[in-house]
């Protein structure tokens, strides 16, 4: 690389010569760091105000109101969520969501350890794996959530043809979308099965971060890989563990596409979902003000999320 | 001379040995890798054996179930030939290179803001940044809608163009500020020793050394737009303002009867190009994800 050699107690020369001269002051403002710093924020922040931080009041707003598509906004206090919690579709939304999220989670977590610890050692065609392995994350959920929707079709389903014709396993097909608890433990497999390589990816980079000197010296030590890997390994991962987790987490309670691609929300609301629900209030069914008080339900449950997710990287943004 | 080959021939039998004993002590190990392998791909597989076959085969489960008996191209042939199918792939082409060239710029400024300027308030705006990334499109689409609506841009194409950046910004300017912070300074700090404007030297100097940031935040933008759902259902009338997603679902999943060779024609087409993508970038991918997963 070629560099003009400069005097080291001349300082920025050019940006006193420009700043100097009368007429451009504007250029001192696309230089110094306080001015330019806003410049550059502000595009992508006057976007995300108008059609983020807006949004968000104004979804508070409605959920107050009684208003419907096409009709006024008339303030109504408490009364959306008065009569939401007198419905059974209100309180199976929220139990769904919370439900749908955790055991996904637990499933998503543990495979993705499982997974990560599979593939953390060198073995011929690693890479071919690694690549393999992630494509049900990186595939569009809308595309490969069809092919599940044709994999648990109710009468051509090619599982239950194997379980219950070819390896006679059960006696009668499972219904995957038709009955209430196989509908939802479908939709959390497809979930479990979209989460698991993003898991195991990202546990699997962290688990590569550690200092070999540490796993060496348990070695040395006489530790049980299994010991090794709780008391060395698993600790050190807990970060990258705990962030990913929690993405997932808010990922997962604000779904849509899933439920509602696979059922809808049925058979009976059986897995039906806050955002799911409140397409179907308010956008389906034009309760607008419904249909808010619904998303603005899940708001203090990601609120906390949120706020966890934040101490915990800036926690690890001081650390390291 | 008879003898030395004998003992490299011994010695070559060693060889193999060690070589068969190490693999059967990975013997176990290889079938966990296939069967995982085979839980996490076999939807894949499925779907694209599906879409090459005949009507009567899809539905005829004798025989071998993991080959296709009369392999054919009439199910993308049918797909190509729904009236508006181009449309709508032009439609989705159109919205997901609009967002994502508006969002990569507007990220880059970001981005780079967050990550190299010292200014009241930057930390403040990556905390906004990480919580907007974080929010889910389930929180905002019933206001939005109604926003859309207010603004007459409800029902089509613009509605999406304008509120896709929403959830784009966010992930590109995290990803981004990420890059930016590793990109050395130096160079920038020199360009503008030579004269050249801090505006000038970003451009000339600090983005062509960020571009494999920029591309991954590109490919990820693409491939979030394409794969969107949500919003193309809620905001967009019309049939001829569909996107693929949305358009092919309603010519071949109307109420009770789904075109199943059709559909996973469908699903195949549109998985191709993305996972080709990921396959020539996914180091970076792969980087992306876990900077995502360790970094703010």
């Amino acid at each position: 690389m070629t560099v003009t050699p400069v005097a080291p107690h001349e300082p920025e020369p050019v940006v006193y010569a420009r700043a100097r001269k009368p007429g451009i002051r504007w250029a001192t403002l696309f230089h110094r760091d306080e001015s330019l710093g806003y410049i550059l924020l502000a595009p992508g922040f006057i976007i995300l105000a108008l059609l983020m931080a807006y949004p968000f009041v104004y979804a508070v707003f409605l959920s107050f109101t009684s208003k419907r598509i096409g009709g006024p906004a008339t303030f109504v206090g408490w009364e959306n969520y008065t009569k939401l919690a007198s419905t059974d579709l209100y309180w199976k939304t929220i139990w769904n969501s919370i439900y749908y999220t955790l055991v996904a989670l637990v499933f998503k977590f543990v495979g993705g350890l499982g997974v990560a610890v599979m593939l953390n050692r060198p073995f011929v065609g690693q890479r071919l794996a690694k690549a393999l392995l992630l494509l049900p994350w990186i595939i569009p959920t809308v595309f490969s959530t069809l092919i599940w929707w044709w994999l648990f079709d109710p009468a051509f389903s090619v599982i239950n043809e194997v379980l219950v014709v070819k390896w006679k396993l059960l006696s009668k097909p499972i219904p995957f979308l038709t009955d209430g608890n196989t509908a939802m433990a479908s939709l959390i497999m497809v979930n479990v099965w979209r989460g698991v390589p993003f898991f195991g990816i990202s546990f699997l980079a962290a688990m590569q971060a550690v200092p070999d000197e540490l796993l060496e010296a348990a070695r040395v030590d006489g530790a049980t890989p299994w010991r090794t890997f709780w008391s060395i390994t698993f600790p050190l991962i807990v970060p990258v563990v705990g962030v990913v987790a929690l993405i997932s987490t808010i990922g997962t309670l604000g779904d849509f596409d899933l439920p509602f691609l696979l059922t809808r929300g049925g058979p009976n609301d059986a897995t039906t979902m806050f955002a799911v629900t409140a397409y179907t209030l308010s956008l389906s069914s034009g309760l607008i003000g419904l249909g808010a008080a619904v998303s603005m339900t899940m708001f203090p449950l990601l609120a906390i999320l949120v706020v966890v997710s934040l101490l915990q990287v800036r926690q690890r943004q001081g650390v390291s | 001379m008879a003898e030395s080959t004998a003992i490299q021939l011994k010695r070559r039998q060693g060889l193999v040995a060690v070589v068969l004993r190490r693999l059967r002590g990975e013997v176990p190990f290889y079938l966990l890798l296939l069967l995982v392998s085979f839980l996490l791909l076999f939807p894949f597989y499925w779907g694209f054996i599906t879409s090459l076959k005949f009507e009567k085969e899809i539905f005829d489960f004798t025989g071998n179930l993991l080959w296709v008996k009369n392999p054919s191209l009439a199910n993308y042939q049918t797909l190509f030939k729904t009236p508006r199918f181009f449309i709508w792939l032009r439609n989705t082409m159109l919205v997901s290179t609009v967002t994502t060239v508006l969002s990569v710029i507007v990220s880059i400024m970001a981005g780079y803001s967050i990550a190299r300027l010292k200014f009241r308030g930057v930390t403040a705006a990556s905390v906004i940044v990480f919580v907007t990334y974080l929010a889910p499109k389930g929180l905002l689409f019933v206001p939005l809608a109604q926003i859309l609506n207010d603004w007459n841009l409800l029902g089509g194409l613009p509605a999406l163009m304008i509120t896709y950046p929403t959830f784009l910004i966010p992930f590109c300017t995290w990803l981004l500020s990420g890059y930016f912070s590793n990109v050395p300074v130096e160079p920038e700090e020199c360009a503008m020793i030579d004269g050249a404007s801090r505006i000038g030297a970003i451009i000339r100097v600090t983005l062509p050394m960020a571009w494999p940031g920029i591309l991954t935040a590109a490919i990820f933008s693409f491939t979030l737009s394409w794969n969107e759902l949500l919003y193309s259902l809620a905001f967009v009338r019309g049939e001829e303002n569909r996107l693929l997603t949305n358009g092919v679902m309603s010519a071949f999943a109307r109420s009770d009867i789904y075109f199943w060779g059709p559909l996973m024609a469908a699903s195949t087409l549109a998985s191709v190009p993305v996972a080709l993508l990921y396959f020539l970038f996914m180091d970076r991918f792969v980087g992306g994800i876990t900077a995502g997963a360790t970094k703010g």
